[in-house]
């Protein structure tokens, strides 16, 4: 049973609509990820469901409640926000007990729960410091231990790691991922950044302009993207797109042959299944699978090699003046102004 | 460097030409009647020369003999227990008749300066004095003396004494509740308006209802009425207020019998009310522009953790406003505690009840020149100001950079 519902959910500030038509639907126990660029829209659907935004139209239901008139405290959410929101002037024990306190639980079990919230958190010996005398990682630390006391049925992570530097957010991204797998709660978790949508999500949903574009599991969307939006935004560096047009098409209506830019393919996967022959359509292929082939049909020309030592990247310049990349875990012996062929599989192409 | 040690001599020159008047008062404050009208206060640090007279002795007090001793400055002192005079003895001035050398036979009356260590006659007498004051007069034949009332120049040490704080203080109750009234008005003048205004700020700041942005504008444009302007409408409406509560006072109670059924207008109540009136408006102001810098995440979290809006209120906002509050709590003290026009339009005007300026400008008329007292008054309504902003002065640098800065 859906532990997340959301049903034609709608939000416009003024005359700009910034959620539009929205249907998701989240399982228990799932870790769901919204992921698009900035502006898309995934703070604001965060925020319809934690109910610091009023919906415009549609419907949100949690745990078989609809929850459009309750006030955020009563949704059964929890939210651990961009800059931890941590009051400062309380201690990490009383930012805690806050909301316990609120509640008027009793003093003995208010203790209880956050000395236990923090040993799943390893942090018993910060309770009685104030959060200005914590590192970044031991804030973000806190602010996940006040959403663990209030037992919540989803938790809602708003950009919670771009704060910290690189080599914290990456153990960071370890210690949430081992949590979600301990406390096995629904979480809802909103990034802009690929890396952190594909190592944490059971389910990726990709957003722009306030539409989802893809809901699926991470390789899915990397190895079928459902339209070109989700096959360039996913992926580093982005996928490689050619203009050209359909020459043949399967009867399924699922398969294409291509021609353009120096490159005419076998039948690949065709995503736009409503074009005909002779449509134009682009192809798109990763940088990671195009392959160096004195034969192939696509050429270009090096304008920059980027040697990053896990993998190269061979910036180039196609002779239709269309930038491509490549990419290859080898050194390959290019150097800017030579002339390269490359080739590819036909099941890693992809056509829109 | 020729900027910055012209700002450092600009500042030097603002922080004399503030001082100076501040260290006026205190020094005329701290000396004797005399030393105050008669020199300004710039001349009581170093020693200077004043010219008194002193008598060698009391009448009757001698017995016949040859040789008498004293001591000036004893005798200066004597009977005084304030500002006693030290210092160094330059001079007696000698006024008597010496034989005329011209006329033989003759007298002639003269006056002159004499130093210490020369002779001079006194009564048929060998008169000599020291610096220290001390002063041995000599005769031939046995005698007793009749008392010499002469004039003595002394280079005076600087002398300060707090006499006249003794006087303004104990003497008559006048300033003791000129305190008490100042303190009466000012405590709940500050209290309220900031109460009233914290709310109004969070609500402006943060609460969501039509009208929101207008309403706070007009508040603002508020502030540019001033008090003066309003007087005669406040005076109306509190004299109606009052003859209304006269009336149910009457009705109410059975005063009548004892005739006190009337309500005064001018309380230290219209006081409050007229200070908070026209200290909301920038307190209002103040509090919002800090309170809305307030990141919005902390109240969402709030919001978020079951918080309504009286506890969002009282557990985030009033704690972490602390420094916005006490800077205008500062601001709305030194006002009030100040004002002279409002209260003396529309405080209480019993001689009992006046405020410290009210009491203030009627010594002017009473002390006239006695400089002295009217300074110490002055300086005894300085000090709790200067208290009061010191104890809250890193509050008062905080709020007024209160937003400009992130973190804080």
């Amino acid at each position: 049973m859906a532990q997340v519902e959301l049903k034609d959910v709608n939000k416009t500030f003024g005359e700009v609509k910034v959620i539009r038509n929205v249907e998701l639907e989240i399982n228990k126990g799932e870790f769901v990820v919204f992921v698009g660029p900035s502006g898309c829209g995934k703070s604001t659907l965060l925020r319809l469901i934690a109910g610091l935004e009023t919906l415009t139209s549609g419907e949100i239901v949690i745990a078989g409640r609809a929850v459009m008139d309750l006030p955020p405290s009563k949704r059964g959410i929890a939210m651990v926000f961009q800059s931890y929101a941590l009051y400062p002037h309380m201690t990490v024990f009383h930012n805690m007990a806050f909301s316990l306190n609120l509640q008027g639980m009793a003093k003995a079990e208010i203790r209880k729960r956050v000395e236990a919230a923090a040993k799943i958190l390893q942090m018993e010996h910060l309770l009685d410091r104030r959060p200005a005398a914590l590192s970044g990682g031991q804030r973000q630390r806190v602010a996940i231990g006040r959403s663990i006391v209030r037992n919540p049925d989803v938790f809602l992570f708003d950009e919670p790691l771009s704060n910290l530097d690189a080599a914290l957010r990456h153990d960071t991204r370890v210690e949430i991922a081992k949590l979600h797998s301990q406390l096995g709660a629904t979480t809802i978790y909103v990034t802009h950044d690929q890396v952190e949508a594909m190592t944490l999500a059971d389910k990726i949903v990709v957003l722009k302009d306030g539409e989802v574009m893809q809901v699926g599991a991470p390789m899915e969307l990397f190895n079928h993207p459902a339209n070109e939006f989700v096959a360039g935004f996913l992926g580093s560096p982005k996928m490689n797109f050619f203009d050209g047009k359909l020459t043949a098409i399967s009867k399924d209506k699922n398969r294409a042959k291509f021609a353009g830019e120096g490159v005419t393919t076998k039948l690949v996967r065709l995503v736009s299944g409503d074009k005909a022959k002779g449509a134009k359509a682009r192809l798109g292929i990763r940088p990671q699978n195009l392959r160096l082939d004195s034969k192939g049909g696509l050429r270009g020309r090096v304008t920059l090699v980027e040697k990053l030592g896990t993998e190269t990247i061979v910036e180039l310049v196609s002779d239709g003046k269309v930038p491509f990349r490549f990419a290859s875990p080898d050194v390959p012996a290019l150097r800017v102004g030579d002339h390269a062929r490359f080739s590819f599989s036909a099941k890693h192409a992809h056509l829109f | 460097m020729v900027s910055r040690s012209l700002h450092h001599a600009v500042l030097a020159l603002i922080v004399f030409i503030w001082v100076v008047p501040f260290v006026a008062l205190v020094t005329t404050s701290l000396r004797s009647e005399l030393a105050s009208k008669t020199s300004g206060f710039w001349t009581a640090f170093t020693p200077t020369e004043l010219g008194h007279r002193f008598s060698t002795h009391d009448k009757g007090a001698l017995e016949e003999g040859l040789v008498f001793t004293g001591n000036i400055f004893d005798r200066l002192n004597l009977g005084e227990d304030s500002f006693p005079i030290s210092g160094v003895v330059e001079s007696v001035l000698f006024q008597g008749r010496i034989p005329d050398p011209d006329n033989p036979d003759k007298t002639k009356l003269i006056r002159k300066l004499v130093p210490t260590g020369e002779v001079m006659d006194v009564r048929g007498g060998a008169f000599r004095f020291d610096a220290n004051g001390d002063f041995v007069w000599r005769f031939d034949a046995p005698t007793i003396p009749r008392p010499k009332n002469l004039d003595v120049f002394i280079n005076q040490e600087p002398i300060f004494g707090t006499e006249a704080y003794q006087e303004v203080l104990f003497e008559n109750k006048h300033v003791p509740n000129a305190l008490i009234s100042s303190f009466i008005v000012t405590i709940p003048a500050t209290i309220i308006p900031i109460t009233i205004a914290a709310f109004a700020a969070y609500a402006f700041a943060w609460m969501r209802f039509p009208g929101r942005d207008w309403l706070f504008v007009i508040v603002v444009s508020l502030m540019v009425v001033p008090t003066q302007l309003a007087f005669l409408p406040i005076l109306q409406g509190f004299s109606g207020i009052a003859s209304w509560a006269t009336a149910l006072n009457a009705w109410m109670t059975d005063c009548e019998t004892t005739s006190s059924c009337a309500v005064a207008s001018k309380s230290f109540a219209s006081l409050w009310v007229t200070h908070t009136a026209f200290g909301l408006p920038l307190a209002i102001y103040l509090l919002r522009n800090y309170i809305v810098g307030l990141p919005r995440e902390l109240l969402e979290s709030a919001r978020i953790d079951g918080a309504n809006h009286l506890q969002i209120f009282t557990k985030l906002i009033v704690p972490l406003s602390v420094p916005a509050l006490a800077s205008f709590s500062i601001f709305q003290f030194l006002w009030v505690w100040n004002d002279l026009i409002v209260a003396l339009y529309i405080g209480p005007n019993n001689a009992d009840d006046l405020v410290f300026p009210i009491r203030l400008q009627q010594q002017l008329g009473t002390f006239k020149d006695q400089l002295h007292l009217l300074n110490a008054s002055a300086v005894i309504s300085m000090i709790v100001p200067v208290i009061v902003f010191l104890a809250m002065q890193r509050y008062f640098i905080r709020g007024l950079l209160a937003g400009s800065v992130k973190g804080g």
